[in-house]
């Protein structure tokens, strides 16, 4: 193994451009893939959490640009077969709209709590308490708000101008509720009040306004098709099932994320043919060296061997290097942004390991070439070469 | 002292260069015969051996005599057609050329520039494949031996030195020593402690982490030597070995293969340098790829 370290930086410069090459590819493969992965847990979370509920919004509405509802609502949807509990929501981005950043931005949420005995996506607390539907004036905060708001049970945080009592801090979910302030729905119809056109304002009261409700089926009721019935029995909502989800955010993630994997595998193709490059101008340097080799007994399997784990081993230093230069900027990338309550990346287990078995199966494969190029010199030939 | 542990058999070695169809046809014919001939000799068909071998031996001649069209009539029987338009060339670099090497032998083979010398080494150091004829290693038929075993018998019976020593650069003597060995299969440790043993019968056992380029050309090639040694091989084969070195370092290093053929290392050298033949127990002077003369010094 020493001899074969030895070799690789008899010519440093090349070795170590080479490996520069590997490395941005590992480092674009991390920092994509960390986004990708952050990406596809956010999903994962939301999948989990809608795969058993119904979201009513206001019919005009969007999934993200929320119209009011009435509170009045839910005793129409209540009515529809296989609605076993209607919760009512208000909904509102935390910051205003000139500072929403990448992900899913930081939002509040208020709730009448009417779903909680039929919730199967449990948050669990990090510090302090939950927050009860009487709790006025009191949030429970997400672990990527903490630094953000900074929250500490007990305490006082303003949020939109307001002043509360921070009752408690969520344990991390990695998921959606990680940027989310949860509050009573009381507290959070005025703060969506708040945000209303002033010349509406007047002519609707705060505790009539919501943004939307979440509908849980009764057992046996499929979602989907709930959703459909509660669209065609209640006017002016528009619902969706766990499938709606899917297709919408689901499916538009897997887009990304190929994106995001395609600019990666273009950097490490760019990587290994940097390796297939010199590792031939290695074999070509070392012709007389192979014919010694050769003349002195080694087989077939030596060679290819020795050129083998040299390639794999350029893969390897290439990919170390990457990662740790990729997990440096996800770091700092994501300490940056915790301040604004939002953190982009995810460097996971999974991707480390992929990165560096990545890394150094591209080296070997790149090398596959130039060693049987090398085991196909001739002895002879070569031991002539001066 | 007079066992036979490397035979050549009527060895050729043809290169066709350029478009010399029927020549190259007549030499795949005649090395198809002698796949023939070799089964025949593994079967002790003593009766089929001896028709074939007559045949063989007659398409050769007849294709040392660029006489193609006949060589290839006589084995296959069909008929071709001459082609003098072909351009190109056929060198017989070695042409039915039979050695015995005895145990304990200090051969030189010596002759001018192209006279097939280093070929024949090549040849007797299984480094190059003959178009025609028969090496035997002891009692083995090296010549049918499929590629992948012929490493291992490089690494356990032979060993080489060459006129640039060619020691690898970027190892130390010792590594340089230790290669053959770790390609053998032995262990680190043994690999380690028979290096060492062998760079100190070579007087080189102050010199173990010197690289290369940190030793004199001599020191050099007794390094190359120690390498060809630490195995104990049953020969070893030296092309020019001497050809890098001036008169003192190559009296310096014959001295020592002449100490170690007297302890009963066989020794098989190409050298152009008289000198070195007289120090040799045997001469054979090659010329136009034929073995012209031997003569054994007292």
């Amino acid at each position: 193994m020493l001899e074969i370290i030895k070799n690789m930086f008899r010519r440093k410069t090349r070795t170590i451009l080479t490996i520069s090459g590997i490395t941005i590819g590992i480092f674009a493969f991390v920092v994509m893939g960390s986004m990708a992965e952050k990406i596809n847990i956010l999903v994962s979370g939301g999948t989990t959490y809608y795969k058993d509920k119904v979201i009513v919004n206001d019919k005009s509405g969007s999934t993200f640009m929320t119209s009011p509802l009435s509170i009045d609502k839910a005793k129409e949807i209540e009515k529809v077969e296989g609605v076993q509990a209607v919760q009512a929501e208000v909904t509102v981005m935390l910051d205003s709209i000139d500072s929403i950043s990448f992900g899913i931005p930081p939002m509040i949420i208020g709730s009448d709590d009417k779903g909680a005995p039929y919730e199967s996506f449990k948050l669990d607390m990090a510090k302090g308490e939950k927050i009860s539907a009487t709790d006025y004036g009191k949030v429970m905060v997400g672990s990527d708000l903490v630094k953000k708001l900074n929250a500490t049970v007990g305490q006082k945080i303003k949020i939109k101008g307001k002043e509360f009592e921070v009752k408690g801090i969520m344990a991390k979910t990695l998921t959606a509720p990680d940027s989310e302030v949860y509050m009573t729905l009381k507290d959070a119809q005025e703060m969506y009040h708040d945000t209303l056109p002033t010349v509406i304002q007047p002519q609707v009261k705060p505790e009539v306004l919501v943004t939307n409700f979440t509908v849980y089926s009764k057992e046996g009721v499929d979602p989907n098709t709930l959703a459909a019935k509660i669209d065609k029995e209640v006017a002016g909502v528009k619902s969706q099932g766990p499938k709606a989800f899917q297709d919408q955010i689901a499916s538009a993630t897997g887009i990304l994320n190929s994106i995001l994997f395609g600019i990666a595998a273009i950097s490490l193709l760019v990587g290994g043919l940097s390796i297939i490059n010199t590792m031939t101008m290695s074999i070509a340097e070392r012709t007389k060296e192979i014919g010694i080799k050769k003349a002195v007994g080694a087989k077939t399997k030596n060679i290819m061997l020795e050129y083998l784990t040299e390639a794999g081993l350029i893969g390897l230093f290439g990919g170390i290097i990457g990662w740790a230069l990729g997990g440096i900027m996800v770091f700092l990338v994501n300490s940056a942004m915790e301040a604004n309550g939002n953190t982009i990346f995810l460097l996971t287990n999974r991707l480390t390991f992929f990165a560096i078995f990545f890394s150094v199966t591209l080296g070997v494969i790149a090398g596959i070439y130039p060693a049987y190029h090398a085991v196909k010199i001739n002895i002879v030939k070569a031991l002539r070469e001066e | 002292m007079n066992e036979t542990i490397l035979q050549l058999r009527k060895i050729s070695k043809t290169y066709i260069i350029g478009t010399r169809k029927n020549a190259a046809k007549a030499q795949k014919a005649i090395q198809k015969l002698h796949r023939t001939y070799e089964d025949e000799c593994e079967k002790e068909d003593s009766k089929c051996r001896q028709k074939t071998e007559a045949l063989l031996e007659k398409a050769q001649d007849l294709f040392a005599q660029e006489k193609y069209e006949q060589s290839y009539q006589l084995v296959t029987g069909k008929m071709i057609n001459p082609r003098p338009k072909d351009r190109g060339a056929v060198v017989h670099a070695l042409n039915n050329v039979t050695i015995d090497i005895k145990k304990g032998e200090l051969v030189a083979i010596v002759g001018p520039s192209g006279s097939g010398k280093s070929t024949l080494l090549n040849m007797l150091g299984l480094l190059d494949s003959p178009t025609a004829g028969l090496i035997f290693l002891g009692d083995l038929n090296v010549t049918g031996i499929k590629n992948k075993k012929l490493p291992e018998i490089r690494s356990k019976d032979l060993g080489f030195v060459f006129q640039s020593f060619n020691l690898i650069p970027s190892l130390t003597a010792l590594e340089n020593v230790m290669l053959p060995l770790k390609y053998a299969g032995i262990a680190v440790s043994k690999r380690r402690e028979m290096a060492i043993k062998a760079l100190e019968s070579v007087g080189l056992g102050d010199r173990l982490d010197h690289t290369p380029n940190e030793l004199s050309g001599g020191q050099g090639q007794r390094v190359a030597i120690a390498r060809s040694i630490v195995n104990s091989p049953s020969i070893i084969f030296g092309d020019e070995l001497t050809g890098e070195l001036d008169t003192n370092m190559t009296h310096e290093v014959m001295e020592l293969i002449q100490k170690l053929n007297k302890g009963g290392q066989t020794f098989i050298i190409v050298t152009h340098n008289p000198e070195v033949a007289k120090m040799c127990k045997r001469i054979i002077y090659m010329l136009d790829g034929k073995i012209e003369r031997e003569k054994h010094n007292n």
